[in-house]
């Protein structure tokens, strides 16, 4: 009930207040191209041309339509200047995009002779991005309040581990990326768990069992791609690699089921607490059947949670496949394989840390808990 | 036997030996939701409106999740009923969002994959990249529907006599307890996908401004988002269903 009045506490001002915000972030990431070196054209007059029909060895049929949008720089030392740009688009929009009047487009300048000509690079994103933080970020500390910026903090904390964990990464030509992430893996536990939980015994049991789940899980998946040969896995299919895949396809399993581990752990070991307070005279088999228990109910839902994360991904690049005549067979390999390989191994973690955390926790709780 | 094959023996025979039966529904519900996912790309390809199929193919696997976990039937229905409500709001609000910041289809990043395929393939891709959204957080909300559910029907067995507000307070509660680690669940989940395009920006050393602006990384990031948000909302929606089912129930056991 303590919360519901801390609730209450959240007056029309402090709504007012997180939208007068937004509205200046919209306000402010709409007039920011000053800030950036790239130059950057407002679109104020657009001009349609004739629509082309398209078919391709595939009989799909498109549309590609030509436009000439006119507009000025806003920044860099032609700012003002008019240009006039053409643009092509297609009706499906793959990898090209209509422009209308209001749009901001990243352009790259040519100088011929005095005279100033450019070409369109891409369009401006920063706002629709800055305006869904704001929404995130405004919602959660407005839901939430004290709860909900702990999340955010850990959030974040984590999100600057990883970027300086990418850097690292890179000054070492991605030979280390699978001790680097699997070190890392440990300290974001860590973190994570100790913003969560401060430092108690049920943080210790938390971050032992995520561990352990997690670490099984890879173990188990090292000795299946030994005894199969890795048969079935398409590392080429792995998209954006840049260094070795094995590893890096390793570090991605490690990192995306680390957080639903960690999620499951929390939720068993709390339950666990509260019904040690609520019972002291329960025995560890009870606790063990109880975590057992409560596992099993939540186990599903989390390893869909990192299923749909993982796979639905695809879906732009498998349909692509399959309008270009592929099989449903080559297609799955070459675009989902991977992902569903990476739910697997996941699972697999998700599941095991089921009894580590109900062991864990029915030999290490305290034998009186304080209430 | 290939990898697959393997791997998923041992997670059947890992849930089967964990959460017995119910284990074995869980992964049945995995397999079927797969079966799902394959179907809505294979629907989209034949020409079906990509937003369509979502919702409906959405909708299954919210009713799929939630009713074949275990559960008693007034959480299960609540968290069904909650989850599709956020799912419609989520379609609201992705699709402006997506056509606002056109993050549609491919990026220059993917142009290696693109090689000998033809991209002119007649299918709005605006539409196809607001249903990845969609369908990426569907897992999240029915996890967060049916946690917020089941911890309210716990309170309800034990105090049947709590107050309405109180309730909606509780809810609150509920959520503020699962917020912290499920969003850990959806930054890890997704970062992990994306470590190798991480990897790329800074091996081709992109700018700041370049990062922020770019298809495909404004892309995954809006799907973070979105799915923290569906979270977020499925507090108040669960909570706000679940008093509307108690009011009910009292008043059905009033007359």
């Amino acid at each position: 009930m303590q919360s519901f009045k801390q609730t209450s506490k959240v007056t029309w001002w402090v709504w007012l207040a997180v939208l007068l915000v937004g509205g200046l972030l919209l306000w402010g990431t709409a007039h920011d191209a000053v800030l950036y070196h790239d130059p950057i054209m407002q679109v104020t007059a657009v001009r349609q041309h004739q629509t082309t029909k398209e078919t391709d060895d595939f009989q799909n049929v498109d549309y590609q339509t030509q436009q000439t949008l006119t507009g000025h720089l806003l920044n860099t030392k032609n700012r003002g200047h008019q240009l006039k740009v053409t643009n092509s688009y297609s009706a499906s929009g793959a990898m090209d995009q209509r422009y209308h009047v209001g749009s901001q487009l990243f352009v790259v300048l040519h100088h011929h002779g005095g005279q100033l000509s450019a070409t369109v690079k891409d369009r401006k994103r920063d706002t629709p991005l800055v305006f869904m933080l704001w929404l995130v970020v405004g919602l959660l500390l407005l839901l939430m309040q004290f709860s909900g910026l702990m999340a955010f903090l850990s959030v974040a904390a984590n999100g600057v581990l990883f970027l300086l964990a990418i850097l690292l990464n890179g000054s070492t030509q991605g030979a280390q990326v699978l001790w680097i992430f699997g070190s890392l893996a440990v300290v974001f536990a860590a973190v994570t768990l100790w913003l969560v939980l401060g430092r108690t015994r049920q943080m210790v049991i938390t971050l032992a069992t995520t561990l352990g789940g997690t670490l099984c899980a890879i173990l188990v998946a090292l000795v299946v791609f030994h005894v199969t040969h890795e048969k079935g896995m398409f590392y080429e299919s792995m998209q954006y690699v840049t260094q070795l895949p094995r590893p890096l396809f390793l570090a991605e399993t490690l990192l995306g089921s680390l957080g639903a581990v960690m999620d499951e752990s929390t939720d068993i070991i709390s339950s666990l607490f509260a019904l040690k307070r609520e019972r002291p005279e329960i025995t560890p088999r009870q606790i063990f059947k109880s975590g057992r228990q409560i596992g099993s109910t939540i186990m599903g839902p989390l390893i869909n949670v990192l299923f749909f994360i993982f796979v639905a991904d695809t879906f732009p690049m498998a349909l692509l496949y399959l309008k270009n005549g592929n099989s449903w067979g080559y297609t799955f390999s070459m675009n989902m394989s991977m992902g569903v390989v990476q739910s697997l191994i996941s699972g697999i973690g998700i599941v095991l840390a089921v009894p580590l955390a109900s062991y864990l926790a029915s030999r290490w709780l305290p034998k009186e808990v304080a209430a | 036997m290939s990898t697959i094959t393997v791997l998923g023996l041992i997670l059947l025979l890992l849930m089967v030996l964990v959460g017995g039966k119910a284990g074995a529904q869980s992964f049945l519900a995995l397999l079927l939701n797969f079966g799902l996912l394959f179907l809505a790309i294979v629907l989209v390809a034949f020409h079906f409106s990509p937003l369509i199929v979502t919702l409906v193919v959405g909708l299954m696997v919210l009713a799929l999740t939630i009713f074949m976990s275990s559960g008693d039937d007034l959480s299960s229905t609540v968290a069904f009923i909650a989850s599709a409500i956020v799912l419609v709001v989520l379609v609201l609000l992705i699709v402006p969002v997506e056509q606002w910041a056109m993050v549609q289809g491919f990026g220059p990043e993917d142009s290696e994959d693109l090689e000998g395929l033809s991209v002119l393939v007649g299918i709005n891709f605006v539409k196809v990249t607001t249903a990845t959204a969609i369908l990426s957080t569907l897992g999240a909300i029915a996890e967060a529907a049916m946690a917020i559910a089941a911890g309210l029907s716990e309170i309800l067995e034990q105090h049947p006599q709590v107050g309405l507000k109180a309730l909606f307070g509780d809810g609150i509660s509920v959520g503020k307890q699962i917020i912290g680690t499920t969003f850990n669940t959806l930054f890890f989940g997704f970062f992990g996908g994306f470590l190798a395009l991480f990897i790329w920006f800074t091996g081709v050393h992109y700018s700041f401004g370049e990062i922020f602006n770019d298809k495909i990384f404004v892309s995954e990031i809006l799907m973070i988002l979105f799915a923290m948000l569906s979270v977020l909302l499925t507090v108040p929606i669960t909570t706000w269903v679940m008093t509307r089912a108690a009011a009910g129930q009292r008043k059905r056991a009033a007359k």
